[in-house]
């Protein structure tokens, strides 16, 4: 399925342009800083809430730069590309992210538990969240990928935030007429078809929703979305073409 | 080493390429000449595999290919030892006791070493191209495309690319040139492809230009050229 070979540049383009991205760094700082303040000045399983909610959003930060960027730049017409191996470093560039950013994640879960077991408030079920939290965020990946086909750098995350603010906009100010919508999301149970599709939508594009473990079913919905977001990056890898 | 058969490829419109034919021989040069939009880059994109043709296949003999694009772009990121690294690695499985080569070719492309500290995006467009030649010469190609090959060059480093060509003829490796230094390619080619408007209108080795030459009383492959394009 891979060109192995390619993995190396993968990585060291993957891993520079983390590493030269202001937003990527601030968000990768402010992060776990704003969990240990709410730790600190609240309680560990306030600060649990905050970590696993906001886990997934690590990734999608992260998803800025991907594809539309190296195919203007010119970049992909290399010697390290021919024929057609630019469309194997399209495809494992997603791949390469979400293992990068999951191997941060996995370390803040490290310190995490640490810091739960020390203060004897660790629960076992947060390791199903944390599971959760990495799909939500390889699900951002795959998705902000994908858009990345047809935005250019930035604009496909911020495509998301915005579709993101504007659900959440329209959830408050019909807040009166969805009475009960955010118990039922919380509870996990849902009365009616209207409701579930309702937080269905809302799933596809804030999947952090599911983390708390009790919607497995939307957490299936989470998986299935993954898995069409990397077949239509696959599908559209295959379609393209340099130096139109 | 390279042989096309019947290329077509349009973008919307625009027919870019119409039944392409050439063959190029081991140990040779190759020329690809034509007038501005006459199909040269798309053919050398096909025969690259950054492009696919609409009709048509192109076989390329089993060996390394290097490919030194008209403006070579980089990623961002990265300086010129990394990518050279990476280079080496992806022809030769490690990056290691690479040194002494890359130092050898700059020389011979008289490209500063100490440049490679730096991020090939900073280059000139003169160091970009010999950045480009030296990233495909530490593989040593069996196959060397280049587009545009003496484009932003000083005359000394036109020189040393004109002798990196025949050295890599002489050594058994096969060169796909295009450009518009007609007498750059007099001068190194051992046979021509011409192509107008997206078709090839000629197609000949050093003997039948020299011949068709002397036929048409033209004293130089300038002047073959035009009267073959009518321009």
């Amino acid at each position: 399925m891979f060109d192995t070979a390619l993995f190396p540049i993968t990585w060291r383009v993957t891993r520079r342009r983390l590493l030269a991205s202001p937003l990527a760094i601030a968000a990768g700082l402010a992060f776990p800083a704003f969990v240990v303040w709410i730790g600190f000045n609240d309680s560990y399983e306030t600060a649990a809430k905050f970590f696993f909610f906001l886990l997934p959003h690590v990734f999608l930060i992260a998803a800025q730069d991907t594809v539309r960027t190296d195919i203007e730049s010119g970049a992909l017409e290399n010697v390290l590309f021919l024929g057609g191996r630019f469309r194997g470093f399209l495809r494992a560039k997603s791949y390469v992210l979400a293992a990068a950013v999951g191997i941060y994640a996995c370390g803040l879960f490290g310190l995490f538990t640490a810091w739960g077991l020390a203060a004897g408030a660790f629960r076992p079920y947060f390791v199903i969240r944390f599971a959760l939290g990495l799909l939500a965020g390889s699900y951002y990946i795959a998705l902000a990928g994908t858009l990345s086909y047809f935005l250019r750098a930035g604009s496909n995350v911020l495509a998301l935030l915005l579709a993101q603010s504007a659900a959440l906009i329209a959830l408050l100010f019909s807040a009166t007429s969805r009475t009960g919508f955010l118990d039922y999301a919380a509870s996990g149970r849902f009365p009616g078809l209207g409701p579930k599709l309702l937080f269905g939508g809302l799933v596809a594009i804030l999947p952090n929703v599911v983390v708390s473990g009790r919607l497995l079913v939307f957490a299936a919905e989470v998986l299935t979305g993954l898995a069409l977001s990397l077949f239509v990056q696959n599908r559209l890898a295959r379609a393209l073409e340099l130096g139109k | 080493m390279i042989e096309a058969h019947r290329l077509s490829k349009r973008f919307g419109p625009v027919e870019a390429l119409r039944d392409v034919s050439f063959k190029t021989r081991r140990g040779t040069i190759t020329a690809m000449l034509g007038e501005n939009g006459a199909g040269k880059t798309t053919t050398l994109k096909i025969v690259l595999g950054f492009l696919r043709p609409d009709s048509g296949i192109v076989i390329v003999a089993p060996g390394r290919v290097g490919y030194v694009p008209d403006r070579p772009a980089y990623f961002t990121g990265l300086d010129g030892r990394t990518i050279l690294g990476l280079s080496d690695g992806q022809a030769n499985g490690n990056g290691k006791d690479s040194g002494a080569r890359i130092l050898a070719v700059a020389r011979d492309l008289l490209f500063d070493p100490a440049l490679l500290r730096r991020r090939p995006g900073s280059y000139s467009a003169g160091n970009a191209k010999k950045f480009a030649y030296l990233q495909n010469l530490v593989a040593w190609p069996d196959l060397l495309v280049v587009d545009e090959p003496f484009s932003a060059l000083d005359p000394p480093s036109i020189k040393c690319v004109r002798d990196v060509f025949c050295g890599l003829r002489d050594a058994g490796k096969t060169v796909l040139l295009s450009s518009h230094m007609l007498a750059e390619m007099e001068r190194i080619a051992d046979g021509f492809i011409v192509l107008r408007r997206g078709s090839t209108i000629a197609h000949a080795g050093l003997r039948e230009w020299r011949l068709l030459r002397s036929v048409r009383t033209a004293p130089d492959l300038e002047s073959v050229f035009l009267r073959l394009t009518g321009s």
